[in-house]
C-alpha cells in the first residue's frame, strides 16, 4: 500500500465520522471478543479462549459484526448510532475481495427503513467522493428489484419459483448443475451467481432490491410479499453494502435463532449462543441498518481493482509459501 | 469425486461426460447464503470454457487422468508430434484446441500430458523455461536508464520483455505464466 493511499484512507475515515457526526449520530465503540455470537450458518468465526491461571477459561470470539451489540444499544437508548471497526470472518477465500480480518462500517437509523437507508448511503457516496473516484462508483444509484433482475438477466419470474421443486426445475431449465438435495436458497443463489449477478449492470452503483424471503436474514418482511426489506448495494460488480429494515419482532427472531441454530449443526467453528437475545426486540423501535465493507468501498472510490492494493498487509503475506491457497 | 471447496486451477472435471480443466476458480458467498465455488472450466476436447456454480460442500465428478511424461518432436502443421519416453510410441495432438502452448513447445524437451481414456488431452507447461534468445535489438551505448527493457524472440517464438543487457543466442529463464523474465542462464 503506497502512503498515498494511506493517506486517503485515513481522509475517508475523517470524512465518514463527519458525516454521521454532523448528522447526530452517536460513534459507539463495540465489543471485538465475545463469549456469544448471533447464529448465521452463512458465517464461520475465529475462536480463541479467556485463559484464567486457576480456574476454567471461557471460550471466545472474534466477532463477524457489531450488529449484536450495536442493536442492544439501540434498545437501550433509541439513538442512531455508527460504528467503524474491525471484524472477522474464517474459512472465505482470501484474495482480490476479500481479507479475514477487515474493516466494517455499520449505521443504524431509528425510525428508518431500507428506502431511507438508501437515501442516506447515496448521500454518504456524495460525500466521501473523490476526484480519482470512476464514474461507476458515483451516484446516482440505480435501483433494481431482485424479481426485475432474474426477469430481464434470466428470463424467470421469480414470484413463481418460491417452492424449492420449482427453483431447482428453473436452475436445470437454465443448464445449470444442481444437486436434487439442494434447499431453495442453494438453487436459488446457483442462478443468481451463474447467470443474474454477472449480467448486473455496472455503469453506476446498482442497488439490488426485496431480497426473497427464502434467504434467511434478520430483515422485516414486506408485508404480504415472498420478499424482505432487504438491499445490497453492487458497485462495480463487487457487493459492497447490505442494508435492512431490521427485524423487530422477538418471535421472528427466535425463529431465526432456532432455525439457524439447526443449520450450523455442521459449521466448522462451533460456537456459543446468547438464546437470551431475542429479548432485546422486546422493547426496539423500528429502524433501518447497513453494513458496508469499508475497505472494499475505499477499493471502489479509488479506482483499485483488488483489495491487497487498499490494506497495508494483506492476511497473504501469511500464505506466502503455499500458492494453492487462494 | 471432488467437493467444490477443492476445486483447484487445474483441477479436471467431467462435466457432460466430457474432461474439463478449471481455468478460472472464485470462491463466493453471497450475503447471508452458501458458499459456492464459481468455476470456469475448458474443454479439454474442444477448447470451449463454460462456467459452473458449485456448493463447496457439493461433490463433482472429477476426470480420471494419468500423467504421462512425452518428448515433444515436431510440429506437422496440424498437430504436435510427441512420443512416450517409455513406451516410444508417437502420436500428435491436434493444433485447434492447444493453439495457446505453442510458444511453450520447444524440441526434444519432455513435457508432462495429462492423458484420459488413454488419450491426451492436456499439456502440462513447466512453471519456469529456458528459452535461447534469436531475436534481439542491441541497444545503444549510453541508454542506461534503470529498469528499462526490450522485446527479443524466442526459438519457439515467445516474444518476452528483458533487460537491455540480454544479446542474441542468449539464453534466459522465463515465467511461463506471466511471461516475465527472470534471469539469464550461463551456459
Amino acid at each position: 500500500m503506497t502512503i498515498e493511499s494511506m493517506r486517503a484512507r485515513s481522509e475517508l475515515v475523517t470524512k465518514t465520522r463527519e458525516f454521521f457526526l454532523s448528522r447526530d449520530y452517536v460513534e459507539t465503540d463495540t465489543p471485538l471478543l465475545a463469549h456469544w455470537l448471533i447464529p448465521e450458518s452463512s458465517l464461520e468465526a475465529f475462536a480463541t479462549e479467556f485463559k484464567h491461571p486457576f480456574r476454567k477459561g471461557l471460550p471466545l470470539y472474534l466477532l463477524p459484526s457489531p450488529e449484536l451489540w450495536m442493536k442492544r444499544i439501540i434498545a437501550t437508548h433509541r439513538r442512531n448510532v455508527f460504528q467503524l471497526c474491525k471484524s472477522f470472518r474464517n474459512a472465505e477465500s482470501v484474495g482480490r475481495l476479500h481479507n479475514p480480518e477487515f474493516t466494517m462500517l455499520e449505521y443504524y437509523t431509528v425510525g428508518g427503513d431500507s428506502a431511507s437507508s438508501a437515501r442516506l448511503t447515496e448521500e454518504l457516496f456524495e460525500k466521501l467522493l473523490l476526484p480519482e473516484s470512476p464514474k461507476d462508483a458515483r451516484p446516482p444509484f440505480r435501483r433494481m428489484t431482485m424479481a426485475e433482475a432474474f426477469k430481464s438477466y434470466a428470463g424467470l419470474d421469480l414470484d413463481s419459483l418460491m417452492e424449492r421443486g420449482a427453483m431447482i426445475e428453473a436452475a436445470r431449465g437454465q443448464g445449470l448443475r444442481v444437486n436434487p438435495q439442494a434447499s431453495w436458497e442453494e438453487a436459488f443463489n446457483i442462478i443468481f451467481l451463474s447467470n443474474v449477478e454477472p449480467a448486473l449492470p455496472m455503469d453506476r452503483p446498482l442497488l439490488l432490491d426485496e431480497y426473497p424471503a427464502g434467504i434467511e436474514c434478520l430483515a422485516k418482511d414486506i408485508p404480504g410479499k415472498a420478499y424482505k426489506e432487504r438491499w445490497e448495494l453492487y458497485v462495480q460488480g463487487i457487493e459492497v453494502a447490505n442494508c435492512f429494515t431490521e427485524m423487530a419482532d422477538p418471535e421472528a427472531v427466535a425463529r431465526y435463532f432456532q432455525s439457524q441454530i439447526g443449520k450450523k449443526a455442521s459449521a466448522l467453528v462451533p460456537h456459543a449462543i446468547d438464546l437470551k437475545y431475542p429479548e432485546v426486540f422486546r422493547d426496539f423501535p423500528s429502524c433501518s441498518g447497513v453494513a458496508i465493507g469499508f475497505d472494499r468501498l475505499f477499493m471502489v472510490m479509488m479506482g483499485m481493482k483488488d483489495i491487497r492494493e487498499a490494506i497495508s498487509f494483506p492476511f497473504e503475506l501469511f500464505f506466502e509459501n503455499d500458492k494453492n491457497v487462494k | 469425486m471432488v467437493r467444490g471447496g477443492e476445486i483447484n486451477l487445474g483441477t479436471c472435471l467431467l462435466i457432460n461426460g466430457a474432461p474439463h480443466i478449471v481455468v478460472d476458480r472464485e470462491f463466493v458467498s453471497p450475503g447471508k447464503g452458501s458458499a459456492f465455488a464459481r468455476v470456469k472450466a475448458k474443454s479439454l476436447k474442444t477448447g470451449n470454457v463454460i462456467t459452473q456454480t458449485i456448493k463447496t460442500a457439493d461433490s463433482v465428478e472429477d476426470a480420471q487422468v494419468d500423467m504421462v511424461d512425452c518428448q515433444y518432436q515436431y510440429f506437422d502443421g496440424e498437430n504436435f508430434m510427441f512420443m512416450n519416453n517409455e513406451s516410444y510410441e508417437q502420436f500428435g495432438i491436434p493444433l485447434e484446441a492447444h493453439e495457446d502452448k505453442r510458444p511453450y513447445l520447444k524440441e526434444g524437451e519432455t513435457y508432462t500430458l495429462i492423458m484420459w481414456e488413454g488419450e491426451p488431452i492436456d499439456i502440462k507447461i513447466p512453471y519456469k523455461m529456458v528459452f535461447t534468445v534469436v531475436e534481439s535489438e542491441n541497444y545503444i551505448k549510453g541508454d542506461t536508464v534503470s529498469g528499462a527493457t526490450k522485446p527479443v524472440t524466442t526459438e519457439t517464438g515467445l516474444v518476452v520483455r528483458v533487460p537491455l543487457f540480454i544479446k542474441q543466442g542468449e539464453k534466459i529463464l522465463v515465467n511461463t505464466e506471466s511471461n516475465d523474465y527472470v534471469e539469464r542462464v550461463n551456459n
